[in-house]
Protein backbone atom coordinates (compact mmCIF):
# COMPACT_ATOMS: atom_id res chain seq x y z
CA UNK A 1 0.00 0.00 0.00
CA UNK A 2 1.37 3.40 -1.00
CA UNK A 3 0.78 6.14 1.56
CA UNK A 4 0.62 9.66 0.14
CA UNK A 5 2.84 11.71 2.41
CA UNK A 6 1.76 15.22 1.35
CA UNK A 7 -1.49 15.57 3.32
CA UNK A 8 -0.11 13.53 6.22
CA UNK A 9 3.00 15.69 6.73
CA UNK A 10 1.48 19.11 6.10
CA UNK A 11 -1.77 18.31 7.92
CA UNK A 12 0.31 17.37 10.94
CA UNK A 13 2.41 20.55 10.68
CA UNK A 14 -0.56 22.94 10.46
CA UNK A 15 -2.31 21.05 13.25
CA UNK A 16 0.84 21.19 15.36
CA UNK A 17 1.14 24.96 14.91
CA UNK A 18 -2.48 25.42 16.00
CA UNK A 19 -2.25 22.86 18.80
CA UNK A 20 0.67 24.70 20.35
CA UNK A 21 -1.72 27.61 20.95
CA UNK A 22 -4.31 25.56 22.88
CA UNK A 23 -3.80 26.48 26.54
CA UNK A 24 -5.56 25.66 29.75
CA UNK A 25 -6.98 28.68 31.52
CA UNK A 26 -6.83 28.26 35.33
CA UNK A 27 -9.43 30.98 35.96
CA UNK A 28 -12.04 29.45 33.65
CA UNK A 29 -14.87 27.42 35.20
CA UNK A 30 -14.79 25.03 32.22
CA UNK A 31 -11.89 22.58 32.39
CA UNK A 32 -10.96 20.37 29.43
CA UNK A 33 -9.24 17.37 30.97
CA UNK A 34 -7.31 14.54 29.33
CA UNK A 35 -10.55 12.60 29.05
CA UNK A 36 -12.13 15.48 27.12
CA UNK A 37 -9.33 15.38 24.58
CA UNK A 38 -9.64 11.60 24.25
CA UNK A 39 -13.37 11.97 23.48
CA UNK A 40 -12.71 14.81 21.01
CA UNK A 41 -10.06 12.69 19.27
CA UNK A 42 -12.43 9.70 18.99
CA UNK A 43 -15.06 12.01 17.47
CA UNK A 44 -12.40 13.29 15.06
CA UNK A 45 -11.61 9.71 13.99
CA UNK A 46 -15.32 9.07 13.37
CA UNK A 47 -15.63 12.28 11.31
CA UNK A 48 -12.52 11.31 9.31
CA UNK A 49 -14.02 7.86 8.67
CA UNK A 50 -17.31 9.39 7.54
CA UNK A 51 -15.46 11.78 5.20
CA UNK A 52 -13.89 8.79 3.50
CA UNK A 53 -10.83 9.06 1.24
CA UNK A 54 -11.18 12.82 0.75
CA UNK A 55 -9.95 14.46 -1.49
CA UNK A 56 -9.63 11.58 -3.94
CA UNK A 57 -6.70 10.04 -2.05
CA UNK A 58 -7.58 6.37 -2.07
CA UNK A 59 -4.55 5.17 -0.11
CA UNK A 60 -6.54 4.96 3.14
CA UNK A 61 -10.29 4.54 3.75
CA UNK A 62 -10.30 7.69 5.95
CA UNK A 63 -9.49 11.37 5.35
CA UNK A 64 -5.75 11.22 6.10
CA UNK A 65 -5.32 15.03 6.11
CA UNK A 66 -8.12 15.43 8.63
CA UNK A 67 -6.77 12.72 10.91
CA UNK A 68 -3.19 13.99 10.75
CA UNK A 69 -4.44 17.49 11.58
CA UNK A 70 -6.23 16.08 14.64
CA UNK A 71 -3.09 14.20 15.69
CA UNK A 72 -1.05 17.38 15.15
CA UNK A 73 -3.45 19.41 17.28
CA UNK A 74 -3.26 16.93 20.14
CA UNK A 75 0.54 16.61 19.84
CA UNK A 76 1.05 20.38 19.76
CA UNK A 77 -1.22 20.75 22.77
CA UNK A 78 0.72 18.07 24.69
CA UNK A 79 4.16 19.50 23.87
CA UNK A 80 3.70 23.29 23.90
CA UNK A 81 0.19 23.99 25.16
CA UNK A 82 0.24 22.65 28.70
CA UNK A 83 0.26 25.89 30.64
CA UNK A 84 -1.55 29.14 30.28
CA UNK A 85 0.41 32.27 29.35
CA UNK B 1 -22.25 32.65 27.66
CA UNK B 2 -24.02 29.59 29.05
CA UNK B 3 -22.23 26.50 30.32
CA UNK B 4 -23.72 24.34 27.58
CA UNK B 5 -22.21 26.62 24.93
CA UNK B 6 -18.88 26.59 26.73
CA UNK B 7 -18.84 22.80 26.81
CA UNK B 8 -19.76 22.54 23.13
CA UNK B 9 -17.73 25.34 21.56
CA UNK B 10 -14.18 24.03 21.97
CA UNK B 11 -14.84 20.45 20.67
CA UNK B 12 -16.78 21.96 17.75
CA UNK B 13 -13.95 24.36 16.97
CA UNK B 14 -11.49 21.43 17.09
CA UNK B 15 -13.45 19.63 14.36
CA UNK B 16 -13.93 22.86 12.35
CA UNK B 17 -10.18 23.50 12.47
CA UNK B 18 -9.43 19.97 11.22
CA UNK B 19 -11.92 20.47 8.37
CA UNK B 20 -10.18 23.76 7.53
CA UNK B 21 -6.82 21.99 7.33
CA UNK B 22 -8.39 19.36 5.07
CA UNK B 23 -9.79 22.12 2.83
CA UNK B 24 -6.34 23.70 2.55
CA UNK B 25 -4.70 20.37 1.70
CA UNK B 26 -7.30 19.52 -0.95
CA UNK B 27 -7.22 22.96 -2.55
CA UNK B 28 -5.45 21.86 -5.72
CA UNK B 29 -7.97 19.13 -6.63
CA UNK B 30 -11.24 20.11 -4.92
CA UNK B 31 -13.22 23.31 -4.39
CA UNK B 32 -11.52 25.27 -1.65
CA UNK B 33 -7.93 26.20 -1.06
CA UNK B 34 -5.81 28.40 1.14
CA UNK B 35 -8.24 31.23 1.69
CA UNK B 36 -11.29 29.06 2.27
CA UNK B 37 -9.50 26.65 4.58
CA UNK B 38 -7.87 29.51 6.45
CA UNK B 39 -11.27 31.13 6.89
CA UNK B 40 -12.62 27.83 8.30
CA UNK B 41 -9.75 27.61 10.78
CA UNK B 42 -10.35 31.23 11.75
CA UNK B 43 -14.05 30.38 12.22
CA UNK B 44 -13.07 27.77 14.80
CA UNK B 45 -10.85 30.26 16.62
CA UNK B 46 -13.51 32.99 16.44
CA UNK B 47 -16.12 30.60 17.86
CA UNK B 48 -13.91 30.11 20.92
CA UNK B 49 -13.20 33.84 21.25
CA UNK B 50 -16.90 34.70 21.12
CA UNK B 51 -18.04 32.00 23.53
CA UNK B 52 -15.22 32.13 26.11
CA UNK B 53 -13.92 35.66 25.59
CA UNK B 54 -10.31 36.51 24.73
CA UNK B 55 -9.01 35.97 28.27
CA UNK B 56 -10.53 32.53 28.85
CA UNK B 57 -10.41 31.17 25.31
CA UNK B 58 -8.64 27.77 25.10
CA UNK B 59 -7.07 28.86 21.79
CA UNK B 60 -4.86 31.83 22.54
CA UNK B 61 -3.11 33.76 19.76
CA UNK B 62 -0.45 36.12 21.08
CA UNK B 63 0.71 39.18 19.16
CA UNK B 64 4.06 37.54 18.46
CA UNK B 65 2.43 34.36 17.14
CA UNK B 66 0.11 36.30 14.84
CA UNK B 67 2.90 38.45 13.41
CA UNK B 68 5.21 35.42 13.00
CA UNK B 69 2.66 33.32 11.11
CA UNK B 70 1.62 36.30 8.94
CA UNK B 71 5.27 36.86 8.06
CA UNK B 72 5.89 33.17 7.34
CA UNK B 73 2.85 33.03 5.07
CA UNK B 74 3.79 36.11 3.06
CA UNK B 75 7.50 35.32 2.88
CA UNK B 76 6.90 31.70 1.91
CA UNK B 77 4.67 32.72 -0.96
CA UNK B 78 7.17 35.29 -2.23
CA UNK B 79 10.15 32.95 -1.80
CA UNK B 80 8.47 30.19 -3.81
CA UNK B 81 7.74 32.75 -6.51
CA UNK B 82 11.33 33.97 -6.47
CA UNK B 83 12.61 30.39 -6.63
CA UNK B 84 10.66 30.01 -9.86
CA UNK B 85 12.09 33.28 -11.14
CA UNK B 86 15.70 32.32 -10.45
CA UNK B 87 15.38 28.73 -11.66
CA UNK B 88 13.35 29.29 -14.83
CA UNK B 89 13.06 33.01 -15.50
CA UNK B 90 9.33 33.14 -14.70
CA UNK B 91 7.97 34.40 -11.39
CA UNK B 92 5.86 31.69 -9.67
CA UNK B 93 6.89 29.10 -12.26
CA UNK B 94 5.61 25.69 -11.14
CA UNK B 95 8.96 24.14 -10.23
CA UNK B 96 7.40 20.95 -8.92
CA UNK B 97 5.54 20.15 -12.14
CA UNK B 98 7.82 21.77 -14.79
CA UNK B 99 5.32 21.73 -17.66
CA UNK B 100 7.84 23.32 -20.10
CA UNK B 101 10.58 20.75 -19.31
CA UNK B 102 13.22 23.41 -18.76
CA UNK B 103 14.50 22.36 -15.33
CA UNK B 104 16.82 19.59 -14.12
CA UNK B 105 15.05 16.71 -12.40
CA UNK B 106 16.76 17.44 -9.05
CA UNK B 107 14.97 20.81 -8.72
CA UNK B 108 11.65 19.27 -9.75
CA UNK B 109 12.05 16.59 -7.08
CA UNK B 110 12.64 19.21 -4.37
CA UNK B 111 9.41 21.11 -5.11
CA UNK B 112 7.27 18.12 -6.06
CA UNK B 113 4.30 17.72 -3.68
CA UNK B 114 4.17 14.06 -2.53
CA UNK B 115 0.78 12.99 -3.88
CA UNK B 116 -0.34 11.45 -7.21
CA UNK B 117 -1.72 14.68 -8.76
CA UNK B 118 1.57 16.25 -9.98
CA UNK B 119 0.41 19.63 -8.64
CA UNK B 120 3.91 20.98 -8.01
CA UNK B 121 4.07 24.12 -5.92
CA UNK B 122 0.30 24.81 -5.84
CA UNK B 123 -0.32 22.94 -2.53
CA UNK B 124 2.58 24.82 -0.94
CA UNK B 125 1.09 28.13 -2.06
CA UNK B 126 -2.26 27.03 -0.61
CA UNK B 127 -0.61 26.20 2.71
CA UNK B 128 1.13 29.58 2.94
CA UNK B 129 -2.06 31.45 2.00
CA UNK B 130 -3.97 29.38 4.56
CA UNK B 131 -1.50 30.25 7.32
CA UNK B 132 -1.75 33.94 6.47
CA UNK B 133 -5.54 33.96 6.27
CA UNK B 134 -6.30 32.10 9.49
CA UNK B 135 -4.18 34.41 11.64
CA UNK B 136 -5.36 37.49 9.72
CA UNK B 137 -9.07 36.83 10.17
CA UNK B 138 -8.56 35.72 13.78
CA UNK B 139 -6.58 38.90 14.49
CA UNK B 140 -9.47 41.02 13.20
CA UNK B 141 -11.93 39.49 15.68
CA UNK B 142 -9.43 39.57 18.56
CA UNK B 143 -8.76 43.24 17.80
CA UNK B 144 -12.49 44.02 17.71
CA UNK B 145 -12.98 42.41 21.11
CA UNK B 146 -10.11 44.51 22.47
CA UNK B 147 -11.60 47.69 20.95
CA UNK B 148 -14.75 47.04 22.93
CA UNK B 149 -12.68 46.79 26.09
CA UNK B 150 -10.97 50.09 25.28
CA UNK B 151 -14.31 51.86 24.78
CA UNK B 152 -15.60 50.44 28.08
CA UNK B 153 -12.59 51.18 30.28
CA UNK B 154 -10.23 53.36 28.23
CA UNK B 155 -7.40 50.84 28.69
CA UNK B 156 -6.91 47.54 26.83
CA UNK B 157 -5.26 45.99 29.92
CA UNK B 158 -8.18 46.71 32.26
CA UNK B 159 -10.99 44.30 32.90
CA UNK B 160 -14.35 45.25 31.49
CA UNK B 161 -16.83 46.74 33.93
CA UNK B 162 -18.33 43.68 35.70
CA UNK B 163 -21.87 45.08 35.46
CA UNK B 164 -21.48 45.61 31.74
CA UNK B 165 -20.00 42.10 31.39
CA UNK B 166 -22.99 40.68 33.23
CA UNK B 167 -25.36 42.46 30.90
CA UNK B 168 -23.47 41.14 27.88
CA UNK B 169 -23.49 37.63 29.38
CA UNK B 170 -27.24 37.72 29.76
Amino acid sequence: MLLYLGPVIFGFLIGFILGSRIKNTPTSNIKFTVGSYVVIFIVAIIVAWQLGPFPYYTDLPIASGFLSAAIGLITGKLIFGRYSI
Amino acid sequence: MSTILKMFAFPASFIIICLGVLTILGGHITPGGGFQGGAMIAAGVILCVIVYGVDESPIKFSHGFISAIESIGALGFVLIGLAGLFASGFFLYNLGADFYNILPQSIVNIFHYPDPTNAGIVPYLNIFVGLKVFVGLSAVVIAFSQFKRITDTGNPEDKVNPEAEEIIGD
